[in-house]
């Protein structure tokens, strides 16, 4: 599994409050993860944080599954000339 | 394949239907025909579309049917209350007239006070029981106009005023009348309980006798009717009957007995929820003058609501008419100074008149105003769009709040992944403390200093400081 993939895993266990182990890339935020509105907002603001990216708010807001949000924020680290 | 009965028209261009919705006035009210109301078992077509051409006004009633509805207001008070009506007024008139109780010095003294003002508009008129002593004060007063208890319900005939007979009654009005002309005074005939009467069998009778005593008069002298709608029994459905129909009302005074649309006036109570609907439906069927008072405030349930008789107007006319719609806010910010109630729920003025709670409705106005703001509230009434953050509003309302805050626009606006921990602390009350309150501004204000101090020191520190 990439370094990206483990800190994403790492950041929404922190978040959401769960074991990192249980976090699967096939996972969806909001209906498996049970990550509500507010803590779908700190997700994002949390991946920034941790990647030290800057995303858009409506592109980042609609990825469903942590495995979508790996290959997003490898993509936009790309983007921004970020190493990962 | 069938062909569809309403196909779709598709677009990659929304239609913003700006031709009613038109963002920078109250929208449009526009018709597409005539209207037909069946009267005595006959269609009789009114044109609505001549509400745009014909001069119908507002007249006020605050310091007379609105100050019975609560403890007198200060002379100074009464006089910063004209003199802002005039403002809002314009100088077109569209709030034509105001109405004054004479009978103590403080009424007296008010009156002069508010004519020293200069302001064409309103013109102040008096207001006095039917009793012929009493035109001395509108005499003395220098008024030319006044308005006289003339009531025309049997309730009120038999029951109130004791009366033996409706002939007597009928004989003593036009008495009053004709003293009225005799002071050189323009009669306001207020026929209470217009909406309880017997139509056909006193109210025409007496409107008859009323035109012909004016032909002997000169035109300034003429009588005015008020349609007082008293108990709020009046509905504005077609096919209502009489004496509640007030489409009937006023196409019986105005076209079959002859009163002349500037000489008939709509006043209006709200005990069945009707009341504004009510006054503008007498503008709509031919009566020119919406008797209304400040924030509807009035005997018991209240008035037609002159403010929102100010925006309709705009809306049937298209246009401001040299109306200064912000005057509303300054109006209702001096009223609550002084003591008067507006829910906060009030249409046009009340706190929450243009305040979202729910995160849903946040996002969108985030998005575009338009979305959940009637019109440019900013512009017409010095309001913004706002949100009240409570658990419902989520980030998305923290998000508008901040930008609202700081003033930020376009590109400058802050997004919700920003405010994340000013939404995380507001959902933590609810969640962990029970909260059961909305945040208010100051601990909002508070946070956005903790939790986002580059912005506060950008675009408040060297305000704060």
């Amino acid at each position: 599994m990439s370094d990206v993939a483990e800190r994403v895993k790492k950041v929404t266990a922190r978040v959401l409050r769960l074991d990192p182990a249980q976090i699967k890339l096939e996972h969806h935020f909001t209906t498996d993860l049970g990550a509500e509105s507010v803590q779908s907002v700190e997700l994002v603001a949390m991946f920034e944080e941790e990647f030290g990216i800057e995303m858009d708010e409506d592109a980042a807001l609609a990825v469903q599954s942590v495995g979508e949000a790996v290959e997003f924020i490898t993509k936009v680290c790309k983007e921004q000339g970020v190493e990962v | 394949m069938s062909q569809e009965k309403f196909p779709l028209v598709d677009r990659t261009e929304p239609n913003l239907l700006e031709e009613i919705f038109d963002y920078s006035l109250p929208p449009k009210i526009r018709f597409d025909g005539p209207v037909v109301e069946y009267i005595d078992g006959k269609p009789v077509e009114f044109d609505p579309q001549a509400l745009r051409t014909r001069d119908i006004f507002i007249t006020d009633t605050t310091f007379r049917d609105g100050q019975q509805a609560r403890p007198p207001y200060t002379v100074e008070q009464m006089v910063h209350i004209y003199d802002l009506l005039a403002k809002l007024g314009g100088p077109n008139g569209v709030i034509r007239q105001t109405e004054f109780f004479l009978y103590t010095t403080n009424d007296r003294r008010t009156l002069d006070r508010c004519r020293e003002l200069g302001h064409r508009y309103p013109e102040c008129t008096g207001w006095i029981r039917a009793d012929k002593g009493d035109f001395r004060l509108v005499r003395e007063a220098g008024l030319k106009e006044t308005g006289i208890l003339t009531s025309c319900s049997d309730y009120h005939i038999f029951h109130k005023l004791k009366f033996k007979n409706r002939r007597e009654c009928l004989e003593a009005y036009c008495a009053i009348v004709d003293a009225a002309f005799e002071a050189g005074v323009r009669p306001r005939c207020h026929l209470e309980d217009i909406t309880r009467a017997d139509i056909d069998g006193f109210v025409l009778p007496y409107c008859e006798r009323l035109m012909r005593m004016s032909e002997q008069v000169p035109e300034e002298l003429s009588v005015k009717i008020r349609l007082c709608d008293t108990m709020g029994f009046g509905v504005s459905y077609p096919g209502a009957e009489l004496p509640r129909s007030v489409p009937k009302l006023i196409y019986k005074l105005n076209r079959e007995v002859g009163v002349p649309s500037h000489r008939l006036e709509w006043h209006g109570h709200n005990d069945f929820h009707k009341v504004h609907t009510n006054a503008v439906t007498a503008w709509l069927y031919g009566c020119d003058a919406l008797n209304s008072t400040l924030f509807g405030f009035g005997e018991r349930t209240g008035n037609p609501p002159l403010e929102g008789a100010i925006i309709e107007y705009i809306s049937l006319k298209g246009d401001l008419c040299g109306i200064q719609t912000q005057v509303i806010t300054e109006l209702a910010d001096y009223m609550r100074s002084i003591g008067l109630p507006i829910p906060d729920n009030y249409p046009f003025v009340g706190r929450a008149f243009n305040v979202t709670r729910a995160g849903i409705h946040a996002g969108g106005l985030r998005q575009d105003e338009r979305i959940y703001n009637i019109f440019d509230t900013t512009a017409l009434l010095g309001r913004p769009p706002r949100v009240s953050i409570t658990d419902k509003t989520g980030a998305d309302g923290v998000a508008l709040w901040v930008n609202e805050y700081f003033g930020l626009k376009g590109a400058e606006r802050i997004n919700k992944i920003k405010v994340h921990k000013i939404a995380r602390w507001v959902n933590d009350q609810y969640e962990l403390h029970g909260r059961m309150t909305s945040i208010s501004d100051e601990e909002l204000e508070a946070k956005v200093k903790e939790y986002l101090p580059e912005y506060w020191e950008k675009y408040k520190g060297k305000a704060a400081s």
